[in-house]
């Protein structure tokens, strides 16, 4: 049990997707843009991340080595048009400001890089917790991330004005932007690890 | 050989789980689908039309050309239809109300996918409060740094408004 909770919790901090194995930084950058759509992104990442990895570690016996990309591919494919489906059915409003970036969680590298180093080696129940912790944890950054910069790029939280007269810096709401804040917080994080060691 | 059949025969068994599977999501999902485009659909009418009791598309082969407005005892009252125009990062798709006069009665965004906290403000009521009963589009005046954004929804709106208001003069 102790395992499994050490597999679940070292995705939110030790082995963080985003801040720490700088995976999947695509969407990350595109779509922290507001808290809803990092918070509609972290959990439709965390159901694919969690099917796949369980789908993976059930099968990884019966498939050959040289087959196992076009098969991963298959799976995680398969629980990402699922989630866009169920996503367009009962939020389309999410669905329509998450854009292409549904259909791309596919080639999240986070999804397949946990299938490929994770799951195709390890059991059932661990591949669960792993899945859920680093689904957890990639939420948890773009929580972070586009809190900070839809709060400062325009001085909002899930759309509501928070503070009156407070002039935003578009900038942040903008590529560039989304660039300053997840390099300004991934040297904030490896100084807090340094100091640490 | 024997290595191909077998690469073969895994990958297709996994294919056919898998569409299996999306087949079965799909049935349950269809309808609901259709019914959030159709509700959103509807209560948008009214936003921009709220006088009008009922709306009626106008087709052309398949596409809704324009929705007629009646009032409480069936007669015409207006028309709603959806403009779209090409703003900085995507496609603007408003929705207009009009009277039977020609003149536009409101707009709503629809959907749009702008610059946040520049274009993404054509959405918000200090712009689209401008549209409410006027008859000439040009006395609207731009977001400040947002004059594409601004601009699309503007123009696609007076090109679509001539359009429509042709029809109604037939009607």
């Amino acid at each position: 049990m102790k395992k499994l909770i050490n597999e679940f919790l070292k995705g939110i901090v030790r082995e963080n997707p985003t801040f720490v194995l700088a995976l999947g930084l695509c969407p990350t950058l595109a779509v922290s843009v507001t808290l809803t759509n990092g918070v509609g992104m972290g959990i439709a990442a965390t159901f694919v991340l969690l099917g796949s990895n369980v789908i993976i570690a059930l099968i990884k016996g019966s498939i050959p080595e040289r087959i196992m990309i076009p098969c991963y591919i298959v799976v995680i494919a398969t629980f990402v048009t699922i989630t866009e489906m169920v996503m367009k059915a009962y939020s389309p409003a999410l669905d329509r400001a998450l854009g292409i970036y549904v259909p791309l969680i596919v080639v999240n590298c986070i999804v397949l890089g946990r299938a490929e180093a994770y799951a195709s080696k390890n059991s059932v129940s661990n591949s669960f917790f792993d899945g859920l912790g680093m689904g957890v944890g990639f939420t948890l950054a773009l929580i972070l991330i586009s809190a900070i910069r839809e709060f400062l790029g325009a001085g909002t939280l899930f759309g509501h004005a928070l503070i009156k007269g407070f002039e935003p810096a578009l900038v942040l709401g903008m590529p560039p932007g989304a660039l300053l804040v997840i390099g300004l917080l991934l040297g904030f994080f490896n100084m807090l690890k340094n100091r640490k060691a | 050989m024997k290595e191909m059949v077998k690469y073969g025969s895994t990958l297709t068994l996994i294919c056919i789980i898998a569409a299996g599977l999306l087949a079965g999501v799909n049935v349950l999902t269809k309808s609901k689908i259709i019914s959030q485009a159709h509700a959103e659909e509807e209560a948008s009418l009214k936003e921009v039309l709220p006088l009008a009791v009922s709306f009626e598309p106008v087709k052309s082969e398949d596409a809704v050309l324009y929705y007629k407005a009646l009032d409480g005892e069936g007669k015409l009252m207006g028309a709603v239809f959806k403009a779209s125009g090409k703003g900085y990062s995507s496609t603007i798709e408003t929705m207009v109300g009009m009277l039977k006069d020609g003149t536009i009665a409101a707009i709503k965004v629809i959907s749009q996918n702008e610059t946040p906290g520049l274009g993404s403000r054509v959405a918000e009521p200090t712009f689209t409060g401008q549209f409410k009963n006027i008859l000439d589009m040009s006395g609207a005046s731009a977001i400040t740094g947002a004059t594409i954004s601004s601009r699309a929804v503007i123009n696609s709106i007076e090109n679509k408004a001539k359009e429509i208001r042709v029809f109604l003069a037939n009607e």
